[in-house]
């Protein structure tokens, strides 16, 4: 008799605890599911950029003006200096034959010398290599390379990358020695997109055929503009006859004026700045690629991409991401901006999701349901496995695996008695 | 024969390309005939073929930056050119004073200025140093006093620049009787310095060299470079300069004052020199409503400066100054009627070129043929000939790009506001030629090196014309191949009784006629060194001294003559002519490599005589009376007087003019010298020996 009272009560004591850590289990899963989402950074957290100047020479005077009015702009419209990788390959500023020594202008009216007190150059003259460049894209530094001269950038991160200089059918030239090819930039992105360094990717090139440049291309989350067609050249805006060179070229000239327009707050989107380019201006055709960051759109369930690509708010690229900034232009209306922005938030998990258990990326984003739908319990479990993986809040586990103890006692002496 | 009877059973064996030899050895006559006229044609096409040129280097941008020169450049150079003219300074002794002003004013504008004093070198001829450095000579010569001159050298350090590399420009004056448009050049050249030593955007620095011309422009600059780039450890050169100084008696004057603290004995020196430009003005107006400008380029042995330099000039004073820009052409040919006459069939050509195809442009008109030929030919002769054609000679011997501006004012230039316009006009040229120099990152290389030019905007690039000489070339080696087989397939018949000792050594037979030229060309090596030993005997005036080599030369022949065996082989002349041909183009070709132009001409004479050559007994009478006129034509001396009568470039009476300019050739180390005496000239005689040769 007692002894069959003792097994009921020992069963019925076993059940209890399992219950009761399920449900401190399921309570805990709710508070890491959420931490976990904030955790993942699948939101917008920062603004990286990376201007490179690619030609030495004093004859290419134009592209470190270049290089150093977007450096400008950036900065101007909130990318503070700790997040810019400025590379410059010539330091025309004290170039012997600068007839102003120490300034640099991009126009011939010499109103803005952007080369002015606060500029940080992270990387110049001959450190300006392919090599160098690759190693800031995809984070391969030597241990002594100081932080300043690293892309920090997450999984969360804005990155816009501009470059330009000379370069060809599908090549850039770095240095007048070294060349940057399609398939180098490619692969660079690739590995970043693995190493989740980036959320999105604006590759800006003012080069001739820069359009070639983005053929090898296929990581998603990436947009490209470049100043040319293939065939085309990119020419320059106009010449300083004080200085004695060009000044500026005609891209990125346009590219400015259009930002000129703009203040910190402002909303436009990528899309109008592509509008802007007039091929009659700019003596080529501008060309921009948006076909993988619709497709990053298409894999995060968001089939309605008239929103995604057309609308994507320059600012996510060239501005800073303090909230106020959003605050403040939420009065101007609705905008796609922030619609897109919580659909990033829930779609960047489940891509992150498929990382993780390493699916290839395959295009069709049907598919992808189809394969979770025919086994929930096994997504369920993996789903479990891995959040316990990751918990590491290990003290509040204990805490509720206590209190559930402590009921469960006070549960089964009352019982008992 | 055995043999031959093999070769025509192996012929079918034989792989394409010896049986393409064969077949064109075979019709030999047909190829000479065909590529000769079709190598005259193509030089005739040069023309019509010369492209428009290009600034090839990127760095150069000329043109981008606006002239900075002002008006007070402009007054300050017309102030010191008031001085340089003063009544005042003519009582002085010029050739003392003129250096000393000249010294104050660079100094006064900013400049580190020193002296240069030099002595002259006579023109001698030193067989042993002909392809050295001048420096080789240098301590070969005695020094006095009496024939010291002076350059003056101003130089701008570039303010922000490494001091590694400089630009020259040379003005040169003469002292001693200073014209007005030395002045003018050296009014350009105080307004460029001037402006150039208040300007941030030097990177090279600037040297201002007044060569003091009265022993000759070539040669103050000259000396000055071998100075420049010889530095004398221990003072050896300024130990001369001390001694003279007394002697010349340089004290007393005002000036000394001033100068003496700021200008040093002490040779400067700035970087390598990136390019030189000559700045001279032209003595007689030019007709027209444009002042003008003429670009010499051609340097010793037809070596031309970059073409991107003559390039940055041209567009430059064009574009920027509104001058019209010239190169030297014979004057005489314009107004030819077969040019122009050939001229015009090309433009009928291109007119029914067009018609048929609209794309096909290659005709130009008539004028522009004319004026492009005539240029051409003065540029093939200036090479040809190996003599520079100005002082810019100097600096191309040490591997420095240099060219002659000589700019003509228009007519009545007398008045005040047109001299300051006109310096207005050299000045901003010459300081937008120096900036786009001054952008320079490397040597020139980007341009051509090798090129004729028909225009000032028109070349000729060495692709192009390498055509028509090869054209020429290419029959000599198939002739003297078709010759020699010849030889060997018909003598062993016409042989058969005197020996048959010989025949193993049947294919070894064109040995004799090489003993034979081998003989005929040592005697042109000698007959080139010949003038040596002429010009120990003293006293001795040009047409005695040429008569002396020539017979000296006869002589010398007559006694190697003695050597070339009696002509047993009655047959040789084939085999001897066969070697002929050969070695021609041996030596043609080698020329090619170093000059050009004188192997073109050369072929143009020589090619046609040797491969018409013929004894006159086998030839029939047309064929003689042609070949000895060809021969006529082809002696070094004849051909010399035909060009010149033909584009009737006539001074001085024909010997001394003769002797004067092979004279010139020994001065200036020219390769068409040796050219002349190793190849021409042997080949002449072996031709007047076949002529001559006795079946």
């Amino acid at each position: 008799m007692m002894n069959r009272k003792r097994d009921n009560f020992f069963s019925r004591f076993i059940l209890t605890i399992i219950t009761v850590i399920t449900v401190s289990l399921s309570c805990s899963f709710v508070h890491f599911s959420h931490a976990a989402s904030s955790d993942s950074s699948s939101v917008h957290t920062n603004n990286w950029a990376v201007l490179v100047c690619t030609s030495r020479f004093w004859f290419n005077y134009r592209h470190m003006a270049n290089t150093l009015s977007l450096y400008r702009t950036v900065k101007r419209l909130g990318i503070p200096d700790e997040r810019i990788i400025l590379m410059l390959a010539d330091d025309m500023a004290c170039n012997a034959r600068n007839k102003y020594p120490a300034q640099v202008f991009n126009n011939e009216n010499h109103r803005l010398n952007l080369y002015g007190d606060n500029v940080e150059v992270d990387y110049r003259g001959y450190e300006v290599t392919v090599e160098n460049f690759l190693r800031v894209l995809t984070g391969r530094h030597e241990n002594a390379v100081p932080r300043s001269k690293r892309l920090l950038s997450d999984e969360g991160s804005h990155i816009l990358l501009y470059m330009t200089g000379h370069g060809g059918d599908e090549f850039l030239k770095f240095q007048d020695a070294d060349e940057l090819q399609s398939h180098d930039l490619a692969d660079a992105v690739k590995q970043m997109k693995e190493k989740r360094r980036f959320k999105e990717l604006l590759i800006m090139v003012d080069t001739c055929q820069a359009a070639t440049l983005f053929s090898q291309l296929h990581s998603p989350g990436v947009l490209a503009i470049g100043s040319s067609m293939k065939g085309e050249n990119s020419y320059s805006h106009h010449l300083d006859s004080d200085v004695g060179v060009s000044v500026v070229d005609r891209f990125t000239f346009y590219t400015l004026a259009f930002f000129e327009r703009l203040n910190m707050y402002d909303n436009a989107s990528l899309s109008s700045l592509f509008s802007s380019y007039n091929p009659n201006l700019l003596l080529s055709t501008a060309y921009y690629r948006t076909d993988l960051y619709q497709q990053q759109m298409e894999k995060e369930y968001v089939i309605d991409f008239h929103l995604s690509a057309h609308q994507v708010p320059v600012t996510n690229f060239f501005g800073s991401v303090m909230e106020t900034i959003h605050t403040g232009s939420a009065y101007r209306g609705v905008s796609g901006k922030d619609s897109n922005r919580a659909k990033f938030e829930v779609s960047s998990d489940q891509s992150y999701d498929r990382d993780a258990k390493s699916i290839t990326t395959s295009s069709d984003p049907e598919k992808q349901a189809v394969k979770s739908g025919t086994c929930p319990h096994a997504d369920l479990w993996n789903m479990i496995v891995e959040k316990v993986q990751r918990i590491k809040d290990v003290d509040s586990i204990v805490n509720y695996g206590f209190v559930g103890l402590l009921t469960l006692v006070a549960v089964s002496t009352w019982h008992s008695s | 024969m055995v043999s031959t009877a093999e070769i025509d059973g192996q012929k079918p064996k034989h792989r394409p390309i010896i049986r393409i030899g064969i077949f064109i050895i075979a019709h030999s006559f047909l190829v000479s005939v065909v590529c000769c006229t079709a190598g005259v044609l193509a030089l005739l096409l040069l023309p019509v073929l010369a492209k428009k040129t290009y600034v090839s280097e990127n760095a150069l941008m000329p043109g981008s930056a606006t002239p900075m020169l002002s008006d007070q450049d402009v007054s300050g150079a017309t102030r010191f050119m008031n001085e340089l003219t003063s009544p005042k300074l003519k009582s002085w002794n010029m050739g003392i004073e003129l250096p000393r002003l000249i010294a104050l004013h660079m100094s006064n504008l900013g400049g580190e200025v020193n002296y240069h004093k030099f002595q002259t070198q006579p023109n001698n001829f030193h067989p042993l140093y002909f392809f050295t450095s001048p420096d080789a000579e240098a301590n070969l010569v005695n020094k006095t006093c009496q024939s010291y001159a002076t350059n003056t050298i101003g130089i701008i350090r570039a303010p922000r620049g490494d001091g590694k590399e400089a630009i020259v420009l040379v003005t040169p004056y003469n002292p001693v009787n200073l014209t007005q448009s030395e002045v003018l050049s050296l009014g350009i050249a105080y307004s460029v310095f001037s402006l150039l030593t208040q300007v941030s955007w030097l990177a090279k620095d600037i040297i201002w060299l007044a060569a003091d011309s009265q022993y000759g422009q070539y040669n103050s600059v000259a000396a000055w470079l071998r100075d420049y780039h010889t530095p004398s450890f221990g003072g050896h050169g300024k130990l001369h300069a001390d001694n003279c100084r007394g002697a010349s008696g340089m004290h007393g004057s005002k000036l000394d004052m001033f100068v003496e603290t700021e200008v040093s004995d002490t040779f400067r020196r700035a970087g390598t020199m990136a390019a030189a430009f000559v700045i001279k003005v032209a003595n007689t107006g030019e007709e027209g409503e444009q002042d003008s400008l003429k670009i010499y380029a051609e340097a010793s042995n037809g070596q031309m400066p970059n073409l991107d330099l003559i390039n940055v000039v041209s567009y430059l004073a064009v574009h920027g100054q509104g001058l019209r820009v010239k190169v030297e052409k014979l004057v005489s040919l314009l107004d030819s009627k077969w040019l122009n006459f050939i001229g015009e069939m090309l433009e009928s050509v291109g007119k029914i070129a067009r018609s048929l195809n609209p794309q096909w442009k290659f005709g130009i008109p008539v004028q522009e043929y004319v004026e492009g030929s005539a240029t051409l030919v003065s540029s093939l002769y200036n090479q040809a000939i190996g003599v520079p054609t100005g002082s810019h000679g100097a600096f191309r011997d040490y591997q420095v790009d240099a060219i002659t501006l000589e700019i003509s004012p228009k007519l009545s230039s007398s008045n005040k506001a047109r001299q300051t316009e006109f310096l207005f006009r050299g000045g901003r040229l010459i300081e937008g030629v120096v900036r786009s120099v001054n952008n320079l990152l490397e040597k020139f290389h980007q341009s051509f090196f090798l090129y004729l030019l028909t225009s000032s905007n028109k070349f000729i690039s060495v692709g192009v014309y390498m055509i028509a000489f090869l054209l020429l070339v290419a029959p000599l080696p198939v002739v003297a191949a078709s010759l020699f087989s010849n030889a060997t397939s018909t003598n062993p018949n016409s042989q058969k009784h005197t020996s048959s000792s010989s025949e193993p050594f049947q294919s070894w037979r064109w040995l004799y006629p090489t003993k034979t030229i081998f003989l005929v060309h040592l005697w042109g090596a000698i007959v080139s060194l010949l003038p040596y030993f002429i010009y120990q005997i003293p006293e001795c005036q040009p047409t005695s001294r040429l008569l002396i080599w020539a017979s000296l030369s006869i002589f010398i022949l007559a006694v190697l003559r003695s050597f070339f065996g009696s002509s047993t082989h009655l047959q040789e002349w084939v085999l001897l002519k066969s070697v002929t041909v050969s070695s021609l183009f041996i030596g043609l070709c080698l020329m090619s490599v170093i000059n050009f132009a004188t192997a073109e001409i050369g072929a143009l004479i020589l090619v046609p005589m040797c491969l018409m050559i013929k004894p006159w007994k086998i030839a029939g009478k047309a064929h003689s009376a042609f070949n000895l006129l060809l021969l006529t034509v082809g002696f070094p001396g004849a051909a010399f007087f035909v060009v010149k009568g033909a584009f009737g470039v006539q001074n001085g009476s024909g010997l001394v003019e003769f002797w004067y300019w092979v004279e010139s050739l020994w001065a200036w180390n020219s390769a068409t010298y040796i050219y002349i005496c190793m190849v021409h000239l042997p080949c002449w005689v072996l031709c007047i020996c076949i002529l001559l040769h006795c079946c």
